[in-house]
């Protein structure tokens, strides 16, 4: 069976491994990066409350609502059974959410964050210091330290963190620091210099960027050296966190022998003989011109507003551009957005309408290609950054695409039955 | 860790003052006429009650008229035009950038409105030149290849946000006074005279009375209400006009549609983009500033005659200012040769029978120098002070204050960062280096990130504020650790940013809200309210 995948981001890159660790051949096609680069590397459930006790009460046309809570507790522990053995550890639970410390000072809830991250759990335990990384972008240590202190945390001061070998010509980003620290001798030799900047120092808020590769190493090190603990807090993209997941997940892709096509953009569907029930694959758009992928089943991951799998338009229109799959939205544009950017956004609740299987719906409800599944942030009923919902509606939605899409054998043997 | 004092504001109200000349509104208008005051050395104090250029005067397309737009229709603000245009050259250089301006016919315009338009140009003395239409191609290669006709004048680009601030350097420089964030509460009364106001300070709540021999009323939309605190009447329509800005300037001269003056005529280049303009809409209040997407969709269908591109570039934001206009009928006393004029000064003494009070309402933001100086040869007349203008000839002071057009900032952004760091650019989009964003936080008339905003462009580009407010609000805190007042948040400005965007919110400009969202939001933990532990 031969599942094509739209979509580089994280329910993209989720339902390609979990297709490939089903037994089918899996090709994913992506444009560009995908959206684990503004990811903090949590996973956002429901941060309101208990997403345990909450999610069941939703409404119908919430994914999570459509999915259900078995499938949001498998998607979870088959997607922690894959980063567990590369270290990348998550604490929390669905019963209740951690309050996670950001690069202003202020708090983001997630039900599981990352090891390493600054909880706040953790950070009210002792008192801890703010490193200060010389000429880092985006990074405000007196921000941070000024913010959390007002907000009750107990803050021992600012500590003056050198850089060796940083680029020249040009700013530097936590992922280049990341990167540096992915080499050992490097590493040890920055440790070095900054041993006695820390002398007394057991605990120290730090920018996301303790390796990328290699975060466990980098994280050992750091501890049998200077004796301190190290909390990281993301910044502004490319989020370090996020990319660390990416990595992971990608040298996944390999593993599995999924074929991953970047840089081609899926410009519409291709049409079977049994033409309007099925989709036979999809048209693309690459480097070397027009291309045509035969597929037994399509999961569509290509996102919301934000990464284009829903485009907005000035005639007041909003459309789904692979497969012109109707889109139900405010019939005046200037209805999409909300007065303020901190209130829920209409337009980010738009998108695929879909059914318990993730099969895109028409605008009478009923499923338009036996074979198309969406997932993630192009699926219609949750403003996920407001509901704080994020990566857990990419993961369960991503499982149940995948569970629908592998439990149609037979439906596949009939696709190339009609093609034969 | 150091903690707070709060930044105080530059000035502390007394119940004692008194002054000759008070005027109130702190646009171009108000501006203009206490810098003039001053100059012919009257005691002035101007009372603001937001900040400079907060209403029509902000509210702007950034055009310094050559006065070429009314040479047919209005020959006198046409005449009046091309002469303010020549001498805020000269007073006012450091905001005004020479772009020159173009008048195109395009298909969709009277054929034979040009050569109407030019010989009315060359009779009243309006430069204005034809060129062949492949050259001005070849001067700016975004333009139609549908063009008939091209026409060059002497249009500028003028940065409102760097008048005022010009303004204020040269009225404190002469002696006045200014005062932001204060509003007049009440005009007082005794008999037929206006004597004093009642002002407040909007930031601390603190009231005052201040005598004034001459009050001037120069708050434009707010004209109509400001008169009523002393009974009078002033008759006003007030009329919208909405303008948007494209994210990309690729064009640099002003263009003009060559027509009768109509919605969507000119295209404006200001700092790193280009704005659309205008609508008129009458509304009924000044703060009735909402945009319809009807306006936007007919400012973007209008400019796309002049370069055909338009559709393949991103809307930045649009926003809507409030055209004040005296109302013809019912004119009490005004006479109707002012009122062709596009500006009228009343002399409540001569309307009403109230003395010790003048309204300024209507005209141009190009001629705003001219209605200071007829409306303070009335003060001095009143006042009986014998002094004549000197605006014409006296260059307003920079002070201390630095002005960038953009070739200027870029020029010193690239010889910079050979020496800096190159993190030192704070804000990439308009190119605002560190060092001058600390200059302007130590100013103490930027009592807010708007107010900074404003002075800098910061934040203005094509990512609005999606990197920059962050950075903002760290420099703020590195620079001064001690917690900032709310106006220095990081809330208000994201808010004011989206504001702005909301009327364009679709495609591409709807993806930049939705990535600053998600940035400020899910990375950052940014929330409508502040978190109290």
């Amino acid at each position: 069976m031969h599942i094509a995948v739209v979509g580089a981001g994280l329910s993209g890159l989720f339902a390609s491994i979990l297709a490939a660790r089903r037994g089918a051949h899996v090709t994913l096609v992506a444009e560009g990066h995908g959206g684990l680069i503004l990811s903090h590397g949590g996973i956002e459930i429901w941060a309101s409350s208990s997403p345990s006790r909450a999610l069941p009460r939703l409404r119908p046309t919430n994914p999570y609502k459509l999915v259900g809570l078995p499938a949001l507790r498998a998607a979870l522990d088959e997607f922690r059974s894959l980063l567990d053995p590369h270290g990348y550890i998550f604490t929390g639970s669905l019963s209740g959410n951690l309050t996670v410390l950001t690069a202003t000072g202020e708090f983001r809830k997630m039900c599981f964050a990352p090891n390493g991250a600054a909880t706040v759990d953790q950070l009210r335990e002792k008192p801890f210091s703010v490193g200060a990384i010389a000429g880092l972008r985006d990074y405000y240590p007196t921000l941070i330290a000024h913010r959390a202190s007002a907000h009750g945390l107990n803050i021992q001061g600012l500590v003056e963190l050198p850089m060796i070998d940083r680029p020249t010509q040009r700013e530097i980003y936590a992922l280049d620091v990341a990167r540096l620290f992915d080499r050992e001798t490097w590493r040890h030799e920055l440790l070095r210099t900054w041993k006695p900047k820390l002398s007394g120092v057991t605990r120290l808020l730090l920018p996301a960027c303790l390796g990328l590769n290699y975060p466990i190493q980098v994280r050992e090190d750091f501890f049998q050296e200077l004796g301190c603990l190290a909390f990281e807090v993301p910044l502004f993209p490319p989020s370090v966190p996020g990319l660390r997941i990416e990595q992971i997940l990608k040298a996944l892709i390999l593993e599995l022998e999924i074929t991953y096509v970047e840089g081609c953009h899926a410009s519409g569907r291709i049409d079977g003989s049994s033409r309007g029930k099925r989709v036979a694959g999809l048209a693309l758009m690459t480097s070397g011109g027009m291309r045509q992928l035969d597929a037994d089943a399509v999961i569509l991951a290509s996102g919301g507003v934000l990464h284009g799998g829903i485009e907005t338009l000035q005639d007041h229109s909003i459309r789904e551009p692979i497969f012109q799959l109707p889109i139900a939205h405010p019939e005046d544009r200037s209805l999409w957005t909300s007065e303020s950017p901190f209130d829920q956004q209409p337009y980010s609740q738009v998108g695929v309408r879909v059914n318990e299987d993730m099969r895109p719906l028409d605008s009478r409800g009923r499923v338009m290609f036996e074979n198309l599944f969406a997932a993630g942030g192009i699926l219609s009923g949750s403003d996920r950054t407001h509901e704080g919902s994020r990566q857990g509606i990419d993961l369960a939605t991503a499982y149940r695409a995948v569970e629908a899409a592998t439990e149609m054998p037979l439906a596949a043997a009939e696709t190339k039955r009609s093609r034969g | 860790m150091p903690l707070p004092t709060p930044r105080s504001t530059p000035f502390t109200l007394r119940n004692s003052l008194s002054t000759e000349v008070l005027i109130i509104g702190g646009g171009a208008t108000g501006l203009g006429i206490a810098w003039d005051a001053s100059l012919r050395g009257l005691k002035v104090i101007l009372i603001e009650q937001s900040d400079v250029g907060q209403g029509t005067s902000g509210r702007y397309h950034g055009l310094l008229h050559s006065g070429a737009r009314y040479a047919v229709s209005d020959p006198q603000t046409a005449r009046e035009c091309a002469q303010e245009n020549i001498i805020l050259r000269s007073i006012a250089a450091p905001c005004i950038e020479d772009t020159g301006g173009y008048f195109l016919s395009t298909p969709a315009d009277p054929l034979e409105y040009p050569d109407r338009w030019l010989s009315a140009c060359q009779q009243h003395g309006i430069p204005a030149e034809e060129l062949p239409v492949e050259r001005a191609r070849e001067f700016e290669p975004a333009l139609s290849p549908r063009l008939s006709r091209a026409f060059q004048v002497n249009d500028a680009s003028l940065d409102s946000f760097d008048l005022a601030q010009l303004l204020i350097n040269s009225i404190r420089s002469a002696g006045g006074q200014v005062y932001l964030h204060h509003r007049v509460t009440g005009l007082i009364r005794d008999a037929n005279r206006v004597t004093a106001v009642e002002i407040e300070d909007l930031r601390t709540g603190y009231q005052a009375k201040m005598g004034a021999e001459v009050v001037v009323n120069a708050t434009g939309p707010w004209a109509t209400r400001t008169a009523k605190l002393a009974q009078l009447e002033i008759p006003m329509t007030l009329g919208k006009g909405t303008m948007v800005a494209m994210a990309s300037r690729p064009i640099h001269t002003i263009l003009n549609r060559c027509n009768p003056p109509s919605d969507g005529d000119i295209i404006v280049p200001v700092g790193t983009v280009i704005v659309l303009g205008t609508t008129n809409e009458p509304v009924q209040d000044p703060t009735d500033l909402k945009i319809e997407p009807w306006e936007v969709d007919l400012l973007l269908a209008e400019a796309e005659f002049i370069l055909p591109d338009l559709r393949q570039m991103r809307a930045l934001r649009a926003w809507a200012g409030i055209r004040p206009l005296y109302s013809s009928n019912n004119t009490p006393g005004g006479d109707s040769r002012s009122l062709a004029r596009g500006h009228v000064i009343v002399d409540h003494e001569q309307s009403d029978g109230c003395s010790g009070i003048i309204s300024v309402i209507g005209g141009k933001l190009t001629t705003f120098r001219m209605m200071a100086e007829q409306t303070v040869d009335l003060v001095c007349k009143r006042l009986e002070h014998n002094m004549p203008c000197k605006t014409r000839e006296t260059l307003l002071s920079s002070g201390n204050h630095s002005y960038f057009q953009l070739p200027g900032k870029l020029d010193q952004t690239s010889s910079q960062s050979m020496l800096a760091e190159p993190s030192d650019v704070i804000c990439e989009c308009e190119q605002v280096t560190r060092e001058q964003l600390i200059h302007a936080l130590d100013d103490p008339d930027n009592l807010d990130l708007d107010a900074i905003r404003r002075d800098l462009r910061l934040g203005m580009g094509p990512c609005q504020a999606g990197y920059c407010a962050l950075r903002t609000f760290g420099l703020l805190c590195e620079i001064s650790p001690e917690p900032a007042p709310a106006a220095y948040g990081i809330r208000p400005f994201l808010m004011e940013r989206w504001r702005g965007q909301r009327p364009v919110g679709w495609g591409h400009s709807l993806r930049q809200m939705e990535f600053s969202r998600r940035l400020y939001q899910e990375l950052l933990g940014m929330t409508q309210e502040e978190y109290k532990p």
